[in-house]
Formats: C-alpha cells, structure tokens, sequence
C-alpha cells in the first residue's frame, strides 16, 4: 500500500470506482492512515495510523499544536503533500456522488487515485482553504480571473457571462460587494481576502470543504464574522466540514466532533460538548485548561508544562507521558491504543481508562456529561 | 491610597501621537493622507504592575510599543522615565535602553539564526558595559530567571534546536540581562504553541511580581489581559477607547467596541455568545470625522457622527471614551487614575 505518489501514477492501473448501492453514512472514511518525512534513517513519522469517519454535513474539528500531524494529515489525505512527505500506510475512502445525470455514488481510494481521477475530485467535490489567503491568492491577477478559472477549468459549458454572474453571486453569499471582483489581493483586507478563499471553495458545490486555520491570522471580531459566515453557509449548502485548528474553545463552539492529535496520533476523539465538559486525555485536559476564562475569579492557571515533543526524538511509551501529570510506569514503556470508552462512541488512548489501571482516574478525567442539564451548569458550578 | 505605599511610576506617557503620512492610492503626486497610527495616548507603567494594550490589528497597539521603547519616534506627546522627561526628537541613550527593554512577537524572527543563544546574551551585555570574564555567569543567570535550567544545556544551542516557547523565554532573558525596570512585551504568547503560552504568561506575572518589574501587555487576546493585567486598555483605530483599573473593562465593558470584542471570543463556557450575542457583518470603515468607531458601532448616535467623544468615568479607575455616557463625568485620563496622578505629580516636584 505504501508508495511514493510519484509512483503511483503509473503503478495503478484500474480505477478504484466502485459504485454504491446504499448512499453511505460517511463522506470520508479514513482507515489506519500514516504519512513520513523522508525515508529510512531520516524517517519522521509526522501521521500515525490515524483513523476517521466524517458523516454527511457534519463538522469534524482537528485539534492540536504545531507538529502534531494535522495538517499533514490533510494534506497527505488530499494527496497535496509533496515530497519528502510519503504516505506509507493506510486507505481513504471518499464517498461522493457523481457529476453524472443518473447521480450515482462512488466510492473512491485517494491514496491509490490516479492524477487524472484526482483531478475530477479535487474542487468539484472536496475544496480545500488554506490559512493564509494572502498566499494563496495569486497578488497579480484581479479576484474575478481566479473565481474564471476555476469554473473554466471544471464547468466548461459555461458560457463567460455565466461565469461572471456565478462570480458575482458567490461573492454576494459570503457578503461581500461584487465590485471586489476587478480588486487585486492586496487591495482587500485580511477577512475580506479569507471570505474570498471561502467563495471560491465553494465555487463548485463540493461535498467537503477542508479549512486548515483559516482563522488564525485574522482578529477576534472577523473570526466570529467569518464562523458565524460558515454556519449560515452549511446550512444552506450541507457540506461536510474539517475544520482544523489550535483553537480547541473556538472548535467546541463549531465542530459536532472532535479528534485531539499529538505528536502525529489521535490521543481523544468526542463529540464537541461530550470533550469540553468530560475530557478524557490529560492533554486534551491541559489545553482546556490553556485559555484564560473571560469570566469568574482569576486563578492561577498551570497550562501544560515541558515543550511540544519533537517527532523525531518521541519518547518510548506515550508520547504524552513526559508531560503528563497523572504519568504512571506502564506509560513510559507501553503506547497506549485508541480504545473506545465504554458503549460510546468516544475513545481515547490513555492508560488511566484502561480497565485494569493500576491508578483510579483522576477526578478531573471522570467527569460525567450531565444528562439533561445543559452544558454551563456544571462549568458555572466549577468555576 | 497613600502616596508613600504606592509604587514609583517607571515610565510615564503623555499625549502620545504618532502620525504616518502615506500617499492616496492611485494618485501618485501630492495628495497625500495622514494615518493617525497612534493618537493621544497616555499611560503610567508601574513597578510590580502588568498594563495591558488590547486592541485588533491595525490598532496602533505596536507603535505605542515602539514609541515607548523609542524605536519609533512620537509625532508628539512627552515620555518620562523615572520623572525625568525624555527629549522626544533626540536619540535613544544606551541608558534608556538599558531601563527600557523590548520583547517581540515572533522568537524566530527576534533571535539571530547563525549565532548560538550565547552570543544573543552576551553581546547586549557587553554593548551595556559588563566585564568580559563576567558575562557568561551573567547570561546563565538570566536563563535561570526565565526557567531555562539548566542553562548550560541552552546556551551552546542554535534558535532552531529549541521550541517557540523556549526561544520566546531566550528572548526574555536576553531583555532581562541588562536589568530593566520597564518590559515590553508585544505579543509575546500569539506566535507560540497553546500549551506553553500560559507558560509564558505565568513567568511575566512572575517577573512583575517578584522582581517588581514594570510590564507593558500588548495583546489581541482580552481573555489573556484579564488574566495577567493590573490595568487593561483597550485601543482602535489609534485611540484609547476604554481603559480600568483590574477586570472591571472585561467583566463589565461599557464601550461598544469592547463588548463586540468580547463577545467574539469563542467561549464554550457561555451558551450565549453564541446564541444572543453574535455581532452583525461590521464595516471596517474608520470615521474621519466624530467618534472613530461609529461606523461600526450598532449604538452610534448622531453625535457619534460629527463630534469625537471625550472620556467619561464609568467609575473610579474606568473610563470609556463614549457618548453613551455623556450623563457621567467627564474624565481626564489622569485623573482616572488617582494614585498615580499624584505620582506622576512627586516625581514632577
């Protein structure tokens, strides 16, 4: 299964088209997915068999810290990862349907995709916006010449006044004035060029649209704009999200679920709430417990202590066990798997859940979701 | 308040104005057009006391770093350190570089790459005057204040063989090794990773609390101003629209600028910024003429539009340059501020 992209091309023969009978439940399933820097000696495991399933229209949120492997993850995952990165593991199954009148589904391996089977993929059914629209926007061409192309390239048919109207109409759904399409990049401000990157991506209708930080350079006040942007978009539109981020309380409020990645493995994996109010992992904890809260009495906060790890010098065991306060011996031999937790559907990879732990868990790791309450009384309570 | 018991202001700020003149764009000659960066911003930075800027991008919040650390000369306005006034047009002095220190936001970008950590502390040394057979055990000293420790595990390493966060700290010890009384810290934590962030935070509160230094806070992030700040300021668009005295600015804002900012941050915590609180699409329209944020504003008022608000005291310590409190009194900075007023004043005398 592994092999350089570059290899692949001419490695594959068949296509991988498989059509369904049932409409799948799942837009992208990702089994035991792993990606490398470099070969051999030199060999940096940056993704470690991670695993996935995003459902229809749903928001699947990745945090983690840089280095942690996630955007590598979708990168590698879109097949937009370039050399030294390798994918040496793993399927990714894309479920979507096809351009075709008789809207049949496919289900479609990128990992083994063939170029000319990604191209028809790419954009018209997952779009990609990255966290830098300065970069990723072309600064000598005017906004208008880079919605053209797109729809040039995918829709041929259209006519170029059709094109121009459907400019102008993706421009009006994320609020902006259609005279910002004769604008160059640098004419627009930060939000304005970010909600420019969202349009586009949405240009063709995908079935999922991929944010890597699309928020991070930009202030507080055109973020919410923006998130608030996004919501209003998905609802109409019900595309299936992965939105990743540093942010872990920008997610809570966004995402229905969310994987926490370290040092390239997913340590947690929950439903949005089930994670803020009953965190499992010590590090998903530790970052809860990294932002300064806007209300209650000011406390001493602890944040998580020691560095981010370094992929190339992980420690045995978990990687996490260094700077885990609860660390016990087994976990500075053993990695922990991700196991599921109980009947959910959540699961996390730590030693302290496994059932024969020679360590209770530790109160703040065993807080229950309350059921029928809603999800402030017990924060209010803590506080 | 007892003028003998509060602390001696280190650094003192009147009037502070920076203007840039840009050209128009399009029109190549003449018309040219005056950026007001920074506008008549007045602060004290107190010894054992965190000051906080919040404000977004574009605010003016790193000119009025660079102005106090003189890297940037002020338009006009008067800067004091230790109640003696500072010549605004005349070069900074290693004196005053020595007293006053700068932290920048990217430690990748603040840090010399070809050059070990060692030479990023001892060269400030030497340049300051030390002894060259001290300077070693001086610069393992300051990566000792800053939790580097050991320091000789650091100080032979290049600034990529470290993390953010610990280079952020590297660039700490760097200020701190001439022994200044005023730190500023100019987004020191937005570069970094979550997790070391607090890490960070916690060692500036450390440093204004054990070593009675003065902080500056400039910062986009108002939740980490509650959490580190003794007084917080909020600007845009170049002027000080709300400013008070511990977290009465966050917990309750008055001016409309503050509450959309706040309300912006995600907060899991409060289902309500979420449901109720969602600010509408705002321009990003700067008001020539009247109170700057008007446009942006969903309070403004027809006054708003013609005339630019003075400061009005919510209460002792808080002020918010805001018509919608025209019935309070009117404020002046200074006086906002009783205790270092009169500060301000003994050193003057």
């Amino acid at each position: 299964m592994s092999t350089d992209p570059l290899e692949m091309d001419e490695a594959v023969t068949t296509p991988t088209l498989a059509p369904l009978s049932a409409h799948s439940e799942f837009v992208l399933e990702i089994k035991n997915f792993s990606v490398d820097y470099g070969v051999s000696d030199n060999m940096v495991r940056a993704v470690n068999d991670v695993s996935l399933n995003l459902r229809r229209s749903k928001v699947l949120g990745i945090a983690g810290e840089s280095g942690s492997g996630k955007s590598t993850l979708v990168y590698a995952m879109t097949r937009l990862l370039r050399s030294p990165g390798v994918i040496s593991g793993g399927e990714v199954m894309l479920n979507v349907t096809s351009e075709s009148d008789e809207k049949i589904e496919e289900t479609i391996d990128l990992v083994t995709a063939s170029e000319k089977e990604l191209r028809k993929i790419r954009w018209s059914h997952v779009s990609i916006v990255l966290q830098s629209a300065l970069s990723a926007l072309n600064p000598v061409l005017r906004i208008g010449k880079e919605f053209d192309e797109v729809l040039k390239t995918h829709r041929k048919k259209m006519t170029k006044v059709e094109r121009h109207n459907r400019a102008k109409e993706l421009l009006k759904m994320v609020g902006l004035n259609e005279d910002r399409l004769d604008r160059f990049p640098h004419e627009l401000s930060g939000g304005q060029r970010q909600r420019i990157m969202i349009a586009i991506a949405l240009a063709l209708d995908p079935e999922l649209v991929i944010m890597d930080e699309p928020t991070t350079a930009l202030d507080v006040v055109t973020q919410r704009e923006i998130i608030n942007e996004l919501d209003v978009l998905r609802s109409r539109f019900g595309f299936a999200m992965i939105f990743i981020t540093h942010d872990l309380s920008l997610l809570v409020e966004l995402a229905d679920e969310i994987v926490v990645m370290y040092a390239g493995e997913i340590v947690e994996r929950a439903g949005a709430s089930e994670l803020y109010e009953s965190p499992r992992h010590p590090y998903t904890l530790g970052l809860l417990n990294s932002f300064p809260p806007l209300h209650g009495a000011r406390l001493e906060l602890d944040g998580i202590p020691g560095s981010p790890p370094d992929l190339a010098d992980l420690p045995t065991g978990c990687n996490f066990s260094p700077r885990c306060p609860f660390v016990m011996d087994r976990c500075r031999t053993e990695a922990p798997p991700l196991t599921r937790l109980g009947e959910s559907d959540r699961a996390v990879a730590c030693w302290l859940h496994a059932g024969d732990s020679p360590r209770q868990v530790p109160v703040e790791l065993a807080r229950r979701v309350p059921r029928s309450t809603p999800a402030v009384a017990t924060l209010k309570g803590r506080s | 308040m007892n003028d003998a018991l509060s602390p001696p202001v280190q650094l003192s700020a009147r009037h502070l104005t920076r203007h840039f003149k840009t050209r128009v764009p399009g029109r190549l000659f003449d018309a040219k057009r005056v950026v007001h960066a920074v506008d008549d911003v007045s602060l004290n930075l107190v010894q054992g006391r965190v000051t906080a800027v919040v404000g977004e991008s574009g605010s003016g919040k790193s000119v009025l770093a660079r102005m106090l650390a003189r890297i940037v000369a002020p338009t006009s306005g008067e800067l004091m350190l230790e109640g003696t006034p500072i010549r605004i047009g005349a070069k900074r002095t290693l004196d005053y570089a020595s007293k006053v220190q700068l932290v920048l936001q990217d430690p990748f970008a603040s840090t010399n790459p070809v050059h070990r950590i060692r030479h990023s502390l001892e060269r400030p040394l030497l340049i300051h005057g030390a002894a060259k057979g001290d300077v070693e055990e001086l610069a393992k000293a300051a990566l000792t204040r800053v939790s580097l420790d050991p320091p000789e595990r650091f100080l032979d390493r290049y600034p990529h063989e470290l993390s953010g966060g610990q280079l952020q700290r590297v660039s700490i010890a760097r200020a701190l090794c001439v022994q200044p009384d005023v730190l500023l810290a100019d987004e020191p934590i937005s570069m970094l990773d979550v997790s070391v962030r607090l890490g960070i935070l916690n060692l500036l509160k450390g440093l204004c609390d054990d070593e009675r230094l003065a902080i500056l806070y400039i910062t986009h992030d108002i939740a980490s101003a509650r959490y580190l700040a003794d007084e917080i300021i909020v600007m845009y668009a170049g002027q000080v629209v709300e400013r008070s005295r511990g977290t009465a600015l966050v917990d309750e804002p008055t001016h409309p600028y503050t509450q959309l900012l706040i309300s912006s941050v995600p907060d899991p915590s409060d289902p309500t910024s979420q449901a109720t609180h969602r600010p509408e699409r705002t321009t990003f329209e700067v008001a020539e003429v009247g109170c700057r944020f008007a446009p942006r504003c969903p309070a403004a008022m027809d006054v708003c539009r013609t005339t630019d608000p003075p400061n009005f005291q919510i209460r002792d310590g808080h002020v918010s340059k805001c018509w919608l409190y025209a019935d309070r009194p009117e404020a002046v900075v200074e006086v906002a501020l009783p205790e270092r007023r009169r500060e301000g004043e003994s050193t003057k005398t």
